[in-house]
C-alpha cells in the first residue's frame, strides 16, 4: 500500500475541514500592559466578565482602561454605575491616569447613570433601560459598576431564582448585541461557590492586595477564561501613572529560547582572567562573581561592561546597592568613560531601591532597558541588594523568581555578570548564601588571604558549565586600570582556600612598608 | 475663594443671555424660565443620576446665596427644578434678577471644573452649546489665571 504523505499524515481531511469550520474568537486588546500575555492573547469578544474583588484592588482602574483601550465612536463603551462611585468622583480620579483620553469621553465612552432607576423601580425596567442604550449606542464594551448592587437588588426584591434570571437574560442580552461585557463587584472569594453569578460567566478577573509587615503587594488571577489558555496563578501588579501593569509570573518564560552551539567567547577586559576562563565567557552564560565587601567585584563587573562597549556590546547595570555616580565615578578612575557611552545610549545604568519591588517588575525593567539599548551584557550588582529590593512576600520565592529571570535573558543571548557578597569564615570556601550556584554556569570567587603579614586578594575560577578553565588561584590587586591579576600562581602556599594558607616553600626576604596594591585614584 | 470668578461669569452671562435670545425672550424678561440649567440637568443626571445633580445645584445655590441674598428665596426641589425662581422674578429688579442666575450658572460650572476638570467641563457645556467657539469656553485659562493670581 502506499504510504500517506508527510502532509496527509500531519492532518487527516475530515479533521482539517474541522478545523477550519471553528468559530474564530477575537480577542480585545485590554490596554493594560502585561495582561494580554497573562490572558492569553486578550480578551475573547462578546464574553460576559465579572472583574471582583476587595475595595481598593484597582478594579474601576482596570474597566476604565479596558474601555478607553477598545471604545471608538462606532462600537463606544457604555459605563452604567448602580449606586456605586458617583461618576463624578469616577471622572475626576481616573483623569489622572494617562490612558484617560478625554477626547473619547461622551462620544466613545458614554456614562450612564442607572441609581435612580434602580431605586425606584423594578429590575426589567433596568434591563429595559440597558437594552435601550446598548441598542441605541451599537455599543461594543458594556461596564456594569458596581453588579453586586444590581444583583443584590435583584434578590432582595424577587429572590434567588428571579435574580438568577435576570443575569440570564441580561448576559443572553449583551452577547447577542455584540458587546463584550465587564461587571464589577465587590465579592469575597467565598461567595464563589454559591454565588451562581460566577457560574453564568466567561471570565472572572480576581485583585487582591496581600500586605506583608509594611508591604502591600497588589494581585491579580485569571479564575476562569473560558475558550483559551491564560496564565495560571497570581500575578503581580501595580498601579502607576499610567494606570494598571501587570507582571505575569512566567514573564520571560516563553522567550527561552536554546542557546545557540556556536558561542563565542567574550572577553571580560582583564587579559589574565579571560586565560583562566579559557579565552572568555561563553556568551549567554550567566557568571556569578561572589566574595567579602571589597574584594572588587563590583570593579570586576565595571570592567566586563566597559569590554564589551568596546567591542561595540551595549551593556546595562542593574544596581541595587550603590548609587550610579559612585558607579560611574569608579569607572572613570579606571579610565573607563561610562558617561560617555550612556549618553550615546549604548550603556543604561539602572538604579533600583524602591523596597516593594517584585522580581517580575526589576526583570520587566531590566528587560524594557535591554531593548532600549540592544543590551548584550547585563550587571546585577548584587543580588543580595535585589532582593533586599524586594517586598517582603517576594523574598521567598526569590530564587525561583531569580532562576526565572537568568532563564530568560540568558535565554535571549545575554551574558549576565551577577555579584553576590559572601562572608569568609577562613574554614572553607562558600559561593554564595542563597545556594543559587545551580543558576549560574560560571562562578568566580574572590577571597582575602593572609599573606606575609598582609590581608591580600585572590581569585579562583570555581566552575564553568561550557569548557574547561584554569585551576590555579591567583593573586590580584586593584589599581588604577582596575582588577589586575599579579603573580603566577603561588606554589609556596598550600589551604590558600581557607584565607589561611601555610608556607610550604622557602621563605623570599619581603620588602617592608611597600603596599602591594595602590589605590586607585578616585 | 468664589468659584464664580469674573470670567465664569462673563461665560455664564453670555450663555443666559443667548438662550434667552434663541427662546426669542428678552434678557429682563421677569417671566422667563432659567434654560440653561434646565437643558444641562438631564444630561449631568444622566451622567450622576437625579440625586447627584439635586447635591451639585444645591451646593451651586448656597455659593451662590452668599453673594446673592435674595436667592435664599429658591429651592432645588425633588426634580431638580429651580423652586422659585419664577415667583421672585417680578418682585426683583431685573439686572438683579440676571445678575443672581450668572451667579447661580457661574457656581454651578465653577463646581464642575472644581471636580471633573476644565477640560471634561467645556466638552459637556460644549455638547450643549457647539456654536460656542472652544476658546470662549476654555476653562482651562481661567484655572491658569487663577494660578497666575
Amino acid at each position: 500500500m502506499k504510504k500517506p504523505t508527510k502532509r496527509a499524515r500531519a492532518v487527516p481531511p475530515n479533521k482539517a475541514a474541522s478545523r477550519s469550520a471553528k468559530v474564530k474568537i477575537h480577542k480585545l486588546a485590554t490596554g493594560v500592559r502585561g495582561l494580554d500575555d497573562i490572558l492569553g492573547g486578550g480578551v475573547p469578544e462578546f464574553s460576559l466578565n465579572l472583574i471582583g474583588g476587595a475595595p481598593g484592588g484597582g478594579k474601576t482602574t482596570l474597566v476604565h482602561q479596558l474601555a478607553f483601550a477598545n471604545a471608538t465612536p462606532e462600537k463606544p463603551a457604555l459605563y452604567f454605575t448602580v449606586l456605586g462611585e458617583p461618576v463624578i468622583k469616577m471622572l475626576r480620579y481616573q483623569q489622572q491616569f494617562s490612558f484617560f483620553d478625554e477626547s473619547k469621553v461622551g462620544e466613545a465612552i458614554r456614562f450612564i447613570n442607572l441609581s435612580d432607576m434602580v431605586i425606584e423601580r423594578n429590575l426589567d425596567a433596568v434591563l429595559e433601560e440597558i437594552t435601550k442604550q446598548v441598542t441605541a449606542a451599537n455599543a461594543g464594551v458594556v461596564v456594569v459598576d458596581s453588579f453586586r448592587t444590581l444583583a443584590r437588588k435583584a434578590t432582595s426584591d424577587a429572590g434567588d431564582i428571579a435574580a438568577q434570571s435576570f443575569i440570564h437574560r441580561l448576559s443572553q442580552f449583551l452577547t447577542s448585541s455584540e458587546a463584550t461585557t465587564f461587571l464589577v463587584g465587590e465579592y469575597v472569594q467565598d461567595e464563589i461557590r454559591d454565588n451562581p453569578l460566577f457560574t453564568m460567566v466567561d471570565g472572572i478577573l480576581w485583585l487582591s492586595q496581600v500586605t506583608e509587615r509594611n508591604s502591600v503587594v497588589r494581585k491579580l488571577q485569571v479564575m476562569k477564561l473560558r475558550g483559551q489558555a491564560s496564565v495560571p496563578g497570581l500575578h503581580t501588579i501595580r498601579i502607576t501613572d499610567d494606570g494598571l501593569q501587570a507582571f505575569s509570573r512566567t514573564l520571560g518564560l516563553d522567550s527561552k529560547k536554546g542557546k545557540p552551539s556556536q558561542r563565542r567567547r567574550l572577553s571580560v577586559g582583564i587579559p589574565e582572567l579571560d586565560k583562566m576562563l579559557g579565552g572568555g565567557v561563553l556568551e549567554g552564560d550567566s557568571v556569578l562573581v561572589a566574595g567579602p565587601s571589597g574584594t572588587g567585584k563590583s570593579a570586576l563587573a565595571t570592567q566586563f561592561i566597559a569590554e564589551g562597549l568596546r567591542q561595540g556590546e551595549p551593556g546595562i547595570m542593574a544596581i541595587f546597592e550603590e548609587r550610579p555616580e559612585g558607579y560611574t565615578q569608579r569607572a572613570d578612575s579606571f579610565g573607563l568613560k561610562l558617561n560617555k557611552a550612556e549618553q550615546k545610549g549604548t550603556l543604561e545604568i539602572l538604579y533600583l531601591r524602591p523596597l516593594d519591588l517584585s522580581v517580575d517588575e526589576t526583570m520587566q525593567a531590566i528587560l524594557d532597558a535591554i531593548q532600549r539599548v540592544g543590551a548584550k551584557r547585563l550587571v546585577i550588582d548584587s543580588l543580595v541588594g535585589f532582593e533586599m529590593a524586594l517586598a517582603p512576600g517576594f523574598r521567598a520565592d526569590f530564587r525561583e523568581s531569580l532562576y526565572r529571570m537568568i532563564g530568560a535573558l540568558t535565554g535571549a543571548g545575554i551574558t549576565i555578570f551577577s555579584t553576590v557578597e559572601v562572608e569568609d569564615n577562613f574554614t572553607s570556601l562558600q559561593f554564595s548564601h542563597y545556594a543559587i550556584s545551580f543558576l549560574t554556569d560560571d562562578i568566580i570567587r574572590l577571597r582575602y588571604v593572609e599573606i606575609d603579614g598582609q590581608l591580600r586578594k585572590t581569585m579562583v575560577v570555581i566552575k564553568m558549565r561550557g569548557g574547561n578553565h584554569s585551576k590555579d588561584i591567583r593573586e590580584y590587586v586593584i589599581t588604577d586600570e582596575g582588577v589586575v591579576i599579579i603573580h603566577p600562581r603561588r606554589t609556596d602556599y598550600e589551604k590558600l582556600s581557607t584565607g589561611i594558607p601555610h608556607q610550604t616553600g622557602p621563605r623570599v626576604a619581603q620588602e617592608s612598608e611597600v603596599p602591594p596594591e595602590p589605590k586607585a585614584s578616585q | 475663594m468664589s468659584r464664580a470668578s469674573p470670567r465664569m461669569r462673563r461665560f455664564a452671562k453670555h450663555l443666559i443671555v443667548a438662550d434667552a435670545l434663541a427662546v426669542s425672550v428678552t434678557i429682563t424678561d421677569n417671566a422667563a424660565p432659567f434654560p440653561v440649567t434646565d437643558a444641562l440637568r438631564p444630561r449631568l443626571a444622566t451622567l450622576m443620576g437625579n440625586g447627584g445633580v439635586r447635591a451639585l445645584l444645591s451646593r451651586a445655590l448656597a455659593l451662590a446665596t452668599r453673594e446673592v441674598p435674595w436667592l435664599r428665596a429658591v429651592h432645588v426641589n425633588a426634580d431638580g427644578n429651580l423652586e422659585g425662581l419664577a415667583e421672585m422674578s417680578p418682585l426683583i429688579d431685573p439686572i438683579e434678577f440676571l445678575e443672581g442666575r450668572v451667579v447661580l450658572l457661574a457656581q454651578l460650572l465653577g463646581l464642575l471644573v472644581a471636580f471633573i476638570g476644565p477640560s471634561l467641563t467645556s466638552r459637556l457645556v460644549g455638547e450643549f452649546w457647539p456654536q460656542i467657539p472652544f476658546q470662549d469656553r476654555d476653562f482651562g485659562k481661567e484655572h491658569e489665571d487663577e494660578e497666575a493670581n
